[in-house]
């Protein structure tokens, strides 16, 4: 019996705090409707994670960083005590970052140069991303000489002597 | 004031006597098709089906919030926050039958977020529960004592802990059914009953 009243009352309470919506909510909502629901948001998903888990922002943070440390003792091939994870961070970031970005670029630049009909020879397929020595492209000027670009980004413009001494010591450090 | 139709469609959730049973039956066939066809178009990314869906849950999600003891204008802006945490999670929403407990569980951890965030904060009143008693001494003591009961039924809600009040705004003053107010609240059915029947009991040594 008591129940039955009690419920009766919660519905009655309920009918009591029936409450007008300010007449514009609704539209102002529409207007917040994306013009493409996408059903995958990969940039929601950790906020998601965090509200669905019900862990606190610093345990997120701390769970990223340890992931995000673990990946760059994998990559750097170190083990992850002492200054393993600093080396692993930072060759990890050389090839993902600087490196890798450079051969790209470079590879772009290189097929654009053939379009135009210039002299231009690409090794980047062979060599090392981030080797100061390993010719990355040589492009021939004008001139008669050479505008070479390296393994780590730097150029520098040679004579036909040179380059045949930088392609004999890139060469050389093949073989060893 | 007159309730909407919306805001009655729900009461086949049992937490509200029914009249007729054949009746409700179809309502809630109509209902379940129609949730479903919904949530079917939401899942491919229909605009206006989003539309719709705002016309068919603001007014409620709005009341939830209220009902949970955000003001007015807190409600408003959580309200708006859970649609757009809804568009953001459409990939979750599984069917219509699934609908209500998908939605108010995100309106439910945007409310939960808010108060973690200001946690100082006083619960507001529901202002329709400031009840007046009629002054017709005709209206009799009946009256005026079912309007003492609903003051102080609306204190004891808004004094009981979170997950208790969360439990019976969702059942008995939103009408969700209890499969629906557990997906809501994030726990089985059995852990929801259970926080219903403290609930219930708590707020029976109060009020009556």
């Amino acid at each position: 019996m008591n129940e039955q009243k009690l419920t009766k009352l919660l519905n009655d309470l309920a009918d009591a705090t029936v409450e007008p919506v300010r007449p514009g909510l609704t539209e102002d909502i529409k207007r917040q409707i994306p013009e493409r629901l996408s059903p995958h948001k990969g940039g929601t998903d950790t906020i998601h994670i965090v509200i669905n888990l019900r862990i606190s922002k610093l345990a997120a943070a701390a769970v990223i960083i340890v992931t995000i440390l673990l990946c760059a003792g994998l990559f750097g091939g170190r083990d992850w005590t002492s200054d393993g994870i600093v080396d692993g961070v930072r060759d990890s970031l050389a090839w993902l970052g600087a490196g890798r970005a450079d051969v790209l670029a470079v590879r772009s630049k290189y097929e654009d140069l053939v379009r135009q009909g210039r002299h231009v020879v690409y090794y980047g397929d062979n060599i090392a991303p981030g080797d100061n020595s390993a010719i990355l492209m040589q492009l021939k000027l004008p001139d008669g000489k050479y505008r070479i670009v390296f393994g780590d980004g730097s150029t520098r413009i040679v004579n036909a002597e040179e380059l045949i001494e930088l392609h004999s010591r890139m060469l050389l450090n093949k073989t060893r | 004031m007159a309730k909407k139709a919306k805001l009655t469609e729900q009461n086949t959730g049992f937490a509200h006597p029914i009249s007729g049973q054949g009746d409700a039956d179809k309502k809630g066939k109509y209902l379940a098709e129609l949730r479903d066809s919904l949530a079917a178009r939401l899942r491919a990314g229909d605009h206006a089906a989003a539309g719709e869906f705002v016309d068919m849950y603001n007014e409620q999600i709005f009341l939830f919030m209220r009902r949970l003891g955000h003001d007015r204008q807190v409600s408003e802006d959580l309200t708006q926050e859970s649609f757009l945490q809804a568009w953001q999670h459409i990939s979750q929403l599984r069917n219509g039958k699934a609908l209500n407990g998908w939605l108010y569980r995100i309106a439910g951890n945007v409310s939960k977020l808010y108060w973690r965030k200001h946690k100082g904060r006083e619960m507001a009143s529901i202002e329709g529960a400031d009840i007046d008693v009629p002054e017709n001494s005709e209206a009799g003591c009946d009256i005026a004592g079912h309007y003492e009961q609903l003051g102080r039924l609306k204190n004891a809600v808004a004094y009981l802990p979170e997950k208790l009040r969360q439990a019976v705004v969702l059942h008995y003053m939103q009408h969700l059914t209890i499969a629906e107010a557990a997906e809501a609240a994030g726990v089985r059915e059995g852990t929801f009953k259970s926080r219903l029947n403290r609930a219930l009991e708590t707020l029976r040594k109060q009020v009556l």
